[in-house]
């Protein structure tokens, strides 16, 4: 039998293995040699021995089969209410079955599990606010990705994914050079209409530390322009790290806990180096909690919090707007019906629901919510790096019926989605579906609004 | 035969469920672990136990979240059957009366009228349980034999006791089956899905704090909206 | 003058006028070329696959499918690699096309940008997409740091010999950095410079459009401005016309292009925002102009490089 060479419970550590995993074209002959990794069951139950506690058994015994989670699914629902898509059948089928079998499980039920684990959920955590037990799937089956990942059993992307993030500290291959270099492109870029517009580097002291996600700096400078620009009219003294800047985790999703390690204590690091007041992540979601919420615990920190505070993008931008440091022009204010979508990392998971419809308040005349909203609103689809595991590709985009109903019912055709992933995800939505939408990030709608302090105007001939 | 099973198997059965369930909570709390759960529950622990109880609070109330808003009907079959559960069990004056004649003191009482209407009230939600489970696909592909079994187990000493009381053939049959069939119930209890009997205040609490320690409990608003 | 040219083409007939223009250039100017394809822009999160920008397909980002791509630019431009055999390198990357222009534009120090110009009906494009391919001509000419030679119709695509150039001016700043480079590029090809300034009557408060006189006292006025702002930096170099017309601009400067058998058109490209995606195609003056004439057009908007060049 061959060797296997990319598909190993080994992550990818270096720059000659990552590439070489890229270069088989959508994982063809990982997904190949998978058919044949061997599962170790001694590590396996090692693990389970390790880490598997009184929280997560109690979950899997306790469920009284009682079904009330399966109308909470945004997959069970897309799906017609398909019965292998209720939350408990799923993670009890996979979870639930290498807890009971103590880790003794074949090759066949770890591609299973996987199937499961990457392809029916991503991680909204929405369940757990339907089960009467207070048993959080969205928790469950993120374990579950933890020990699949321990094994090899993880899609190609993810694979790759935490390898960019061992490898680059961040999800994508943008060096500190790259990071760098982009940020003095875009004054460039901007200082003919804004003058004064500077990207203050490594700034110590600053009141506010801006970190972002890397597909900015790859893909969307202008979003790290505009952040400027606000962060300036705002009259606010910030700066960004040179190291340290990439806020994302693609290890969460991959359950690679020690890559996730390495990508958060690069932020932290940049705290304790440029010693700001508060950060501010960039409208992402999952950087959010990957950073803010979860990071914390994946570096040690006892308090459980960052080793300043930390705010998400709508926090900053609400405080803005309360406190006055951005004026919105009122004639500029959204006209048509916009609506707003609450990215489950922050929202659910971070508490920030009040702050969204704070900021909606300021800049809208027609806010039209979705049903339902808030701590309760439905995934969009691209939670859990579901945006970009081509192998489950389909199942993702059938998941998103119900954000598309949703959508469509409050009759806006203007989406608001302040995080990443959501962002792809309603414009995938938009591709697949075809309702006639447009998607946005608050930044460029913000900028369209706000009334700009003379001293940053370009001086008139 | 009543003696034995009134007498030291009931100090048997009963010893293990209040053991079992000691054991079983403090074995759940042990094995919590900041670490590993990813919640500090030892730092900001008031934010913790303020989520909790509002997230055991609003579960215990009808229609007070929005997973039994959105559920009517299986909120009432579930409200039904535990309450009918525990009320017709506690506050059944037989139960009392051995609860005084033994250890000299009982809790309240309700008339047996009221009782038999909630023992009936137990077996026929409990059957309606059992017909959701064979029915509804979401529920058929959850349900194992085991969930049948327990539900039987559960609603045993309620037919046995029901049909003892109304003396339907062989009352001595009858009660001693109930009995047997009671304290079969508090053994099961610590051991099985039943344990949730008393799991469910813990691991609502526990996602309680999750929430409210770390979850956004600090910048949420008004409290997590259950 | 032209060191650098890079050349962005999407590898489709539309940029043939456009390749024609930018190997001429390069041979004729003895510059490097730069062969800049984006050939998809991301659209799967962050995965390795693409969406293909013509045909809305996906594509895979691996080496086979990069070398495939590439040989078959290479093909399409075998014949002008072979006639004018000038150093070129070829770039082929992925992302947001104005993004990866401007970038590459940057990181090579490149002094004239070479495009096509295409409208939406020329070619299909996948649909979500549109708008990015509409938006690439706008973003790029509006802030690039260099010239923007931008090849509308199949005819502006010869680039002989100039011996008229029309400078289309709407005095913003902008249009005095395009006038430095008008200047520049007659006094090397020893060419007459048309100064030209359209008066907008498409839109404007009633009174004004009804009253020819008070037309005609704006035109004297705007005569007046050209001398001061223009002429006076051209240090007495007089083979130059001054005209001021009226009507609806971008019509105007392409009659009075090929009135004056214009061999290029210069302008600046000053829009402040970017036009909503439905009309970006047709965004500004310059993308009219440039979809109208027969000329070249190159829109210069910002100081920065050509500076440089002047020093030298």
């Amino acid at each position: 039998m061959d060797k296997n060479i990319f598909c190993t419970p080994n992550p990818v550590n270096d720059k000659e293995a990552l590439d070489a995993l890229l270069r088989d074209k959508r994982g063809q002959q990982y997904y190949d040699e998978m058919k044949r990794l061997k599962v170790d069951t001694a590590a396996l139950q090692k693990l389970l021995n390790d880490t598997c506690r009184s929280r997560i058994r109690t979950w899997l015994e306790i469920c009284a089969h009682c079904g009330m989670c399966a109308d909470a699914c945004a997959f069970y629902l897309s799906n017609d209410k398909n019965p292998e898509q209720v939350p408990s059948y799923k993670i009890q089928s996979t979870l639930g079955e290498i807890v009971r079998q103590k880790g003794n499980v074949d090759n066949a039920f770890m591609r299973y599990a996987m199937d499961v684990a990457w392809g029916k959920c991503t991680c909204c955590n929405r369940c757990s606010l339907y089960c009467p037990f207070g048993i959080d799937m969205g928790v469950l089956m993120s374990y579950l990705r933890g020990l699949l990942f321990s094994q090899g059993f993880v899609p190609w992307e993810m694979k790759i994914g935490s390898g960019m993030h061992r490898i680059f500290r961040a999800q994508m291959d943008v060096t500190v050079e790259d990071w760098v270099d982009t940020c003095e492109w875009m004054i460039e870029e901007y200082e003919d209409e804004w003058p004064n517009l500077k990207i203050p580097v490594d700034k110590k002291n600053a009141d506010i530390m801006y970190t972002v996600n890397a597909r900015e700096a790859k893909h969307y400078p202008d979003d790290i322009a505009e952040a400027a620009l606000l962060f300036s009219i705002a009259g606010e003294n910030w700066t960004v790290p040179s190291e340290g800047w990439e806020e994302t985790s693609l290890a969460m999703f991959a359950g690679d806990w020690e890559g996730a390690q390495l990508q958060v204590k690069s932020v932290y690091d940049a705290m304790d180096r440029l010693k700001p007041k508060r950060m501010v992540v960039t409208e992402c979601g999952h950087a959010y909690r990957a950073t803010v919420i979860e990071g914390p615990y994946w570096a040690g920190l006892k308090s459980g919090k960052t080793p300043v505070t930390t705010l998400h993008y709508v926090e900053w931008v609400a405080e803005a707007l309360r406190s006055g440091r951005l004026k919105i022009d009122p004639a500029k204010k959204i006209k048509e019906p916009v609506t707003y979508h609450d990215s489950c990392n922050y929202i659910r998971n971070g508490g920030l629901s009040h702050i969204g419809r704070e900021i909606m308040s300021y800049i809208a005349e027609d806010f039209r919510e979705m049903t339902p909203n808030g701590d309760h609103n439905f995934c969009c689809g691209g939670g859990g790096g579901l945006n970009g595991i081509g192998k489950y590709r389909q199942e993702r985009n059938t998941g998103q019926k119900v954000k598309r109903d949703q959508i469509l019912a409050t009759g806006a055709k203007l989406v608001i989605t302040p995080c990443h992933n959501c962002w792809d995800a309603i414009r995938d939505l938009e591709e697949t579906y075809k309702i006639g939408i447009r998607w946005s990030f608050l930044k460029p709608l913000l900028l369209d609004m706000v009334i700009v302090p003379e001293h940053m105007k370009p001086k008139e001939e | 035969m009543y003696n034995l099973l009134t007498g030291p198997l009931a100090w048997i059965s009963f010893l293990i469920f209040f053991i079992g369930i000691l054991i079983r909570s403090s074995l759940y709390i042990k094995g919590l672990d900041s670490n590993i759960d990813r919640v500090t529950y030892r730092v900001n622990t008031l934010f913790g136990i303020k989520e909790a109880v509002r997230s055991i609070f609003f579960w215990l109330i009808p229609f007070s979240t929005r997973g039994w808003r959105t559920q009517p009907v299986m909120t009432l079959l579930f409200f039904i059957f535990h309450i009918s559960l525990l009320a017709s069990t506690l506050f059944l004056k037989a139960h009392n009366m051995i609860l005084q004649e033994r250890w000299g003191f009982c809790i309240i009482t309700i008339p047996n009228v009221v009782s038999d209407y909630l023992t009936i009230a137990v077996i026929v939600t409990a059957s309606i349980l059992i017909i959701r489970r064979i029915k509804l696909p979401q529920v058929k592909i959850l349900t194992k034999r085991s969930d049948y079994l327990i539900l039987i187990i559960s609603i045993a000493p309620f037919l046995t006791g029901f049909l003892a009381f109304h003396q339907f053939g062989h009352y001595t049959f009858w009660m001693l089956t109930h009995i047997i069939s009671g304290e079969l119930l508090l053994i099961v209890i610590p051991f099985t899905k039943l344990s949730h009997s008393f799991l469910f205040f813990l691991t609502r609490a526990q996602l309680g704090m999750d929430y409210g320690i770390k979850r956004g409990g600090m910048k949420r608003q008004k409290g997590m909206a259950w | 003058m032209f060191k650098k040219i890079l050349f962005a083409t999407t590898g489709t007939p539309s940029c043939d006028a456009a390749a024609r223009v930018a190997f001429e250039m390069a041979k004729r100017y003895n510059t490097e070329l730069f062969i800049i394809n984006i050939f998809g822009i991301p659209s799967r999160s962050f995965s390795q696959v693409i969406t293909d920008l013509r045909t809305g397909d996906e594509i895979d980002l691996h080496d086979d499918q990069l070398a495939k791509i590439k040989n078959k630019l290479e093909r399409r431009y075998k014949q002008q690699i072979r006639d004018y055999n000038t150093p070129h390198e070829i770039v082929l990357t992925d992302g947001i096309p104005h993004t990866e222009i401007l970038r590459a534009a940057r990181k090579n120090e490149i002094d004239l940008i070479v495009m096509g110009a295409r409208t939406s009906t020329q070619e299909n494009t996948g649909a979500v997409n549109r708008h990015i391919v509409g938006r690439t001509l706008q973003s790029v000419a509006r802030s690039a740091r260099c010239p923007v030679l931008i090849i509308g119709r199949a005819a502006a695509s010869f680039w002989g010999g100039i011996s008229n150039i029309v400078f289309g001016t709407d005095f913003s700043k902008g249009s005095n950095q395009a006038f430095e480079f008008a200047f520049n590029l007659t006094k090397m090809f020893n060419a007459s410079l048309h100064i030209f300034h359209a008066i907008d009557i498409s839109s404007g408060p009633f009174e004004f459009t009804k009253n020819q006189e008070v037309i005609e006292d704006r035109i004297r006025e705007v005569r007046g401005m050209i001398r001061k702002r223009y002429i006076s930096k051209m240090e007495g170099y007089n083979d130059y016309e001054i005209d001021v017309w009226e009507g609806i601009p971008y019509v105007e400067i392409v009659k009075y292009a090929r009135e004056s058998f214009a061999d290029l058109i210069v302008m600046a490209h000053h829009t402040k925002k970017m036009a909503p995606p439905e009309e970006s195609v047709f965004g500004s003056n310059v993308e009219q102009v440039v979809l109208r004439s027969n000329a070249p057009v190159i829109s210069v908007n910002h100081p920065a490089r050509q500076k440089k060049i002047d020093n030298q």
